[in-house]
């Protein structure tokens, strides 16, 4: 009898503790919380953007403009700045097939380019200049690159829309534009893109996930605004883990949720708060090689990383 | 261990422990039959229960000690610093902090600037500072004086119990306000450590302007001679230019400007002139170097005076500068009656109190609290100018009149004002029945600009202050929630009435986020709107543009509903401007304002609630004719009737008997709401108002009326400031170690003295707080009263010389705080704070700049977060614990003495434990021992049928071995008596004594009974 309450009691920690539930209650295992608010070294002020390198390092920008790096652990490895910053910081960050970070420098209506090691590739930025023209931006949100090295720059605005560059910085094309109907943006704010060169379109004021073709071409549309789970209130962020998932952190429910890739949700984590294992209002996310997912918990000033 | 240590808060009580010895000697006799270890056990029990609960007595509490430091920093912003200085030493402390701190004991750092008061500009915090908007963004920090003790006051109170404390004080040791010494051995005593960082003021060539003198007694077109005195601090000749001006409200005269060689020490300089026209004229003298080196201080090369020459009645009209002209009718014909008028226009008001001593009445002439139509030209009435305007009737006994007009009272956005106050009507309506309701939404994302919810919770202050208590207010924001209303949740707009406190008090709280777009808020407020019964609906949105833009449906339905949204554009991402705010605004019919100065902000808030108000303005269907209520009042006499009018700005009369309501519409029925005209004295003024306009608008069939003249003409002179024409007094003031004199000189019409006068006095510093000055007579005719002028500024003052003769007015100057007369660093002060030893700690540390080129580098080697104070120890009590503990143990003390704890099944579980262990090597011993148990058993059940079939009475215990125990024995021992010397062994296996007492009892009742019935029987 003694055996059967503890077994009782086992289970029912566990399941409480991995969230292994109904889809109803979070699941997913806090794996890891750390980074502090503040101004020195390692520390963050609403961090904004998150990129992972393929030796897993993550870099990470906050609205003090620094771009610091780190191990998977949180251990700070070396920062730098952006060369301007008092108009606003950057909000979207990607590696590009060379290894450079490529920034999303939102306010200064730019691509930045870097070494990991911090220096900075000025003659590889693209833009500048603000406004609707072909290469003009208004509010950059975030920037990926596809096999050929083509680079496709979302931004916000007066012109909601896709830009794609070449690998020299080349006008090619654009798509979108300020709407709520299917092809349209109202701030397309996390970009990313999966191995058929399909590039994923968190269109955070829609709630819904837009995917294209590397043409401009809309090939499927979804999510709805909500709470429940499937839904979507505010999609920041999105990345894809490459075995048919896309993991997707929501600014306006505070959660990560892990889709399948026509838009079936598996699950989610996180809730509102400023505890461990709880979020408040994150930018962004990025999974490493290991399959962990690290959020960007970003008015709690710190990175939680996940198992989803 | 791990910094814990046990400590008592009331720890006499220990004393009660003495009493353990006694303890011990009673319960060792008393536990005696328990044996030697359960005895013991039972001692120690009751040892530990005692103790424990001594310890409660005594409060025990669990200490912890702390390594951790916070170090504060008091930046002295004060003026005598030069502003270079102040910079340097703010990048000392940020240099200090990445120095010394210590992360691993997780120090704090914070910074506070003062001046004349203090701030925190960075909470402790453990991390390194920085200050981001450098030392100009300071808000509310006045650096005018030096007041050192507000600045360690607030640090006091900033630490945290959890660290040792230490304040670096960073100044030049000038204080003039406060007693900083007093208060660092305040905090000595409290352990907080003091380091100090002189800041060294290099000596400088210093000129400055003492005074400016006029005589007392100034009378119209007689020669007067203006005395300049000038001072020059340095060892040497000075070149310069001395200027003197003089200025009669806002028009500025110029009365001479000299070369002049200033000598080492004092020089006075003379300007005569003479004064034509009666007035209150402000002089002012400047000196300007001819090498800007020679004179470091500026802010003490001015210095004013001013003198009032009195003559017939002058009035000031203020109109709004987006209708001037409105009131020229009126004040041609005020001029025709010999009333003195000047006009100026709403947005080039006064900026001192003095430029209001001119005047013997103001006018507000449909005139808002603020207007304008961009950021760059919005404009309003400060705090600051209403409250000169309140005073300057109050205390100075200024007439003060309000014109009515659609921008005037409530519609002007003057609710909830001083003015209001001042008023006999109050400018809100609270009567249900009439409809005259706004609603207004504001909608707040602006936390990115600096001090951005400072500024947000400004400007929504602002609004809701100026809303009447029928009209509707909500107020959304972005939270972690999402878009949400500030209050009222779901409905968000809701009544202001009783609610206004609850609204501002719940600004305290607001801390908007990062709204992503506008069309969700803007719908949430859409449908809020839908569900209010307003006759106006506005909305107000501030942001930085970069939400996404709502959508074209949205803006659509608001501009269906009739509903403005006027947006404020601030410049946090560049250049301030937003194509999404502009556009927002042009389709609904709203205005937009780019702001590149936060200052601004209120006034545009000002301006744009007034829009809310615009339902107070009465327009009836066809013209009114307005009924005179009290005809035997100076301001009416000799006025029967009066001509119509169309309209009129809904009030309510306050319920108050001094109130003197003169005119009354017939319309509406309610007279409180019906006021047309109304007056009433307001302490030492009067105040007056005419809710309808003077001709241009409602009132346009008054022009031609021949009553017009006598009726404005009676209002404004009745509501001037009584005339003191028998000239017999003279006031003169001297300044004097921050101290005013003030000398009255009385005589009668016959130059005889005026003795034994009861006169009273008060003065209006210059922030125009009032305080009362006695006024005592020194000697036949002359009488004298004095009070401190700490601040610099015009001080005013106002002498009731008793029964029948009006007052006086005077006035004197205090040309600038003595900040500015400081030139060295007050080392005294500073070594004296640096030598203060702090209870259980050790002494500051003065740490003084280098003569390097690089100072505060020298600086850094002195390490602020040095250990060497008393160590933070947090207590926590836990005598609750301890009680529980006490009881737990108490309870055992009872168990081991009541309780036998049988350990027999200790031997063969061992046992067993052992056959598991070792096998068969042991299973030989346990078969001896089975045959030991069966041997054993069969003894016992012989014994058992040897006493069944015993035929005595006496109850028989089972023996264990040779050792017999009678019941007398038994008895005893259960009674507590002396121990038998040899205690036999008991067996859970054997029947206990009690066991076969009751069963020997029992059958021998049974056989009593048995007996008893069958005798019964047997007889029956």
């Amino acid at each position: 009898m003694r055996r059967l309450v503890l077994s009782v009691i086992a289970i029912t920690m566990l399941v409480s503790i991995s969230g292994c539930g109904d889809e109803t209650t979070p699941s997913g295992r806090l794996d890891k919380v750390w980074g502090r608010r503040g101004i020195s070294e390692g520390r963050f002020q609403t961090p904004r953007a998150i990129a992972i390198d393929k030796d897993d390092l993550l870099y990470i920008v906050d609205k003090l403009g620094r771009i610091q790096v780190f191990t998977p652990d949180g251990e700070f490895l070396r920062g730098w700045t952006t060369p301007a910053i008092e108009n606003g910081k950057p909000c979207g960050m990607t590696f590009d097939d060379a290894g450079n970070l490529v920034v999303a420098d939102t306010h200064y209506f730019q691509v930045l380019f870097y070494k990991p090691d911090g220096t900075w590739l000025q003659e590889k930025t693209i833009g500048g200049v603000n406004g609707q023209g072909e290469g003009e931006f208004h509010f950059l949100t975030d920037v990926v690159q596809d096999s050929k090295g083509n680079y496709y720059v979302g931004e916000y605005g007066e012109h909601d829309r896709i830009q794609k560059f070449s690998r020299d910085g080349k006008f090619l094309l654009q798509w979108g534009g300020h709407g709520r109907e299917p092809g349209k943006f109202v701030r397309p704010q996390g970009i990313t893109i999966d191995k058929q060169d399909r590039i994923w379109v968190a269109d955070a004021c829609n709630h819904r996930i837009q995917i294209f073709n590397d043409t401009g071409k809309l090939l499927s549309v979804w999510g709805e605004h909500g709470k429940e789970v499937g839904q979507l209130s505010y999609p920041y962020g999105i990345e894809l883990d490459g075995k048919g998932h896309a993991y997707i952190c929501e600014f306006g429910n505070n959660r990560v949720q892990k889709f399948t890739t026509d838009g079936e949700s598996l699950g989610y984590w996180g809730t509102s708060g400023r505890r461990e294992g709880e979020l408040h209002q994150p930018w962004g996310l990025a999974i490493d090689s290991e399959g962990l997912v690290h959020v960007l918990d970003t008015y709690n000033h710190r990175v939680q990383r996940i198992r989803l | 261990m791990f910094g814990l240590e046990i400590g008592f808060d009331k720890p006499w009580y220990l004393a009660v422990l003495a009493l353990l010895p006694v303890l011990w000697m009673m319960s060792f006799r008393s536990l005696a039959g328990l044996g030697n270890v359960r005895r013991l056990f039972a001692l120690s029990f009751r040892t530990i229960v005692l103790v424990l609960i001594v310890m409660c007595l005594a409060e025990v509490q669990l200490r912890k000690t702390s390594e951790k430091l916070t170090v504060i920093y008091l930046l002295d912003q004060s003026e005598s610093i030069p502003l270079e200085k102040r910079q340097e030493m703010l990048q000392y402390v940020i240099d200090d902090v990445a120095e010394h701190r210590r992360a691993d004991r997780a120090d704090r750092a914070g910074a506070i600037v003062f001046g004349r008061n203090a701030n925190i500009e960075i909470p402790p915090f453990d991390d390194d500072i920085a200050i981001l908007g450098g030392i100009d963004s300071y808000i509310n920090l006045n650096t005018d004086a030096t007041n050192l003790e507000s600045a360690l006051k607030l640090a006091q109170a900033s630490f945290t119990e959890d660290s040792a404390k230490r304040i670096v004080i960073v100044t030049d040791g000038n204080e003039n306000i406060g007693d900083a010494r007093t208060m660092a051995a305040m905090l000595a005593d409290d352990g907080i450590g003091i380091d100090v960082v002189p800041i060294k003021l290099t000596a400088r060539a210093e000129v400055a302007v003492e005074k400016v003198t006029l005589p007392p007694n100034i009378r119209k077109g007689q020669p007067v001679e203006t005395r300049v005195i000038v001072n020059n601090y340095a060892d040497r000749t000075i070149p310069g230019t001395l200027r003197v001006t003089r200025r009669v409200g806002a028009q500025e005269e110029f009365l001479g400007e000299i070369d002049v060689e200033l000598e080492p020490g004092k020089t006075p300089y003379s300007f005569a002139h003479e004064i034509e026209q009666p007035a209150v004229y402000t002089y002012q003298a400047d000196f300007t170097p001819t090498h800007p080196q020679d004179d470091l201080m500026v802010q003490n090369n001015r210095a004013t005076a001013f003198t009032h020459v009195r003559g017939k009645g002058r009035v000031l009209v203020i109109e709004n500068f987006e209708n001037l002209g409105d009131f020229d009718f009126l004040i041609e014909r005020l001029r025709n009656n010999n009333i003195e008028v000047d006009t100026i226009a709403s947005n080039e008001l006064f900026s001192s109190f003095a430029e209001l001593q001119t005047y013997d009445s103001i006018v507000l002439a449909n005139v808002p609290r603020g207007g304008g139509d961009d950021a760059d030209s919005v404009s309003s009435f400060s705090d600051a100018q209403i409250e000169m305007l309140v005073r300057n009737t109050e205390q100075m006994g200024c007439g003060l009149i309000m014109l009515g007009g659609p921008d005037s009272f409530g519609a002007g956005g003057w609710s909830n004002t001083e003015i209001e106050k001042a008023m006999p009507i109050d400018f809100q309506i609270k009567n249900s029945k009439i409809r005259a309701v706004g609603a207004l939404a504001l909608m707040m994302h602006a936390s990115e600009l600096a001090e951005g919810n400072f500024w947000q919770k400004e400007v929504a202050t602002v609004a809701i202050k100026a809303l009447g208590p029928m009209d509707y207010c909500g107020l959304l924001h972005w939270d972690i929630s999402g878009d949400r209303w500030l209050w009222g949740e779901p409905q968000g707009l809701i009544q202001v009435g009783s609610r206004r406190n609850m609204m501002l008090a719940r600004l305290g709280r607001m801390q908007p986020g990062d709204m992503p777009e506008f069309e969700p808020a803007m719908k949430k407020a859409l449908t809020s709107f839908n569900r209010v019964n307003a006759s106006v609906k506005h909305m107000i949105v501030i942001s930085d543009g970069d939400p996404s833009p709502p959508g074209f449906a949205t803006t659509a339905n608001f501009k269906k509903a009739n509903i403005q949204v006027s947006t404020v554009a601030v410049g946090t991402h560049g250049p301030a401007g937003s194509k999404t705010l502009q556009d927002l605004a042009q389709a609904t019919g709203g205005r937009y304002y780019v702001v590149k100065n936060p200052k601004a902000l209120p006034k545009i808030y000002q301006s744009e609630v007034r829009k809310v108000a615009r339902p107070l303005v009465f327009e009836p269907d066809s013209p009114v004719v307005p009924q005179i209520v009290d005809r035997s009042h100076e301001i009416v006499q000799g006025i029967d009737s009066l001509p119509p009018i169309t309209g009129f700005v809904l009030t309510t009369a306050k319920d108050n008997p001094l109130v003197e309501t003169l005119i009354l519409s017939p319309q509406p029925q309610d007279e409180r709401n019906a006021t047309i005209m109304a007056a009433w004295t307001y302490h030492l003024g009067r105040t007056a108002v005419l809710t309808t306009d003077a001709g241009k608008r409602w009132a346009t069939s008054w022009t031609d009326w021949e009553n017009y003249e006598k009726l404005f003409t009676q209002l404004v002179r009745w509501s001037m400031r009584p005339v003191n024409d028998d000239g017999k007094f003279t006031v003169a003031t001297d300044v004097r170690d921050g101290k005013v004199s003030v000398i009255v000189t009385a005589l009668d019409k016959d130059d005889e003295f005026l003795n034994l006068l009861n006169m009273s006095s008060s003065a209006l510093n210059p922030e125009l707080d009032a305080e009362d000055v006695k006024i005592t007579q020194v000697a036949p005719g002359r009488y004298v009263g004095v009070f401190d002028a700490p601040k610099d500024g015009n001080y005013f003052i106002t002498i009731s010389p008793g029964p029948g003769h009006a007052p006086l007015l005077s006035g004197v100057n205090v040309p600038y705080s003595s900040e500015f007369r400081e030139r060295e660093t007050n080392m005294a002060l500073l070594k004296a704070l640096a030598a203060v030893e702090p209870r259980g700690g050790e002494r500051g540390v003065l740490i003084e700049e280098k003569q390097t080129a690089d100072a505060t580098e020298g600086m850094l080697a002195v390490d602020t977060f040095r250990s060497g104070l008393p160590p933070s120890i947090s207590s926590q009590d836990v005598w609750p614990l301890f009680l529980v503990l006490a009881a737990g143990i108490f309870f055992a003390d009872v168990f081991v003495r009541r309780v036998t704890v049988n350990l027999e099944w200790v031997g063969p579980a061992l046992a067993s434990v052992r056959v598991k262990m070792f096998g068969q090597e042991l299973a030989v011993q346990h078969e001896e021992r089975l045959d030991r148990l069966r041997s054993r058993k069969a003894a016992i059940a012989g014994e058992i049928d040897e006493r069944r079939a015993a035929t005595r009475f006496e109850p028989t215990m089972p023996e264990d071995g040779d050792t017999k125990i009678t019941l007398d024995q038994v008895l005893e021992d259960a009674a507590g008596g002396a121990a038998p010397t040899e205690r036999p062994k008991r067996s859970t296996s054997q029947l206990s004594p009690e066991d076969t007492e009751e069963e020997s009892y029992t059958s021998r009742l049974l056989k009593a009974k048995q007996k008893a019935w069958k005798e019964n029987k047997d007889k029956e």
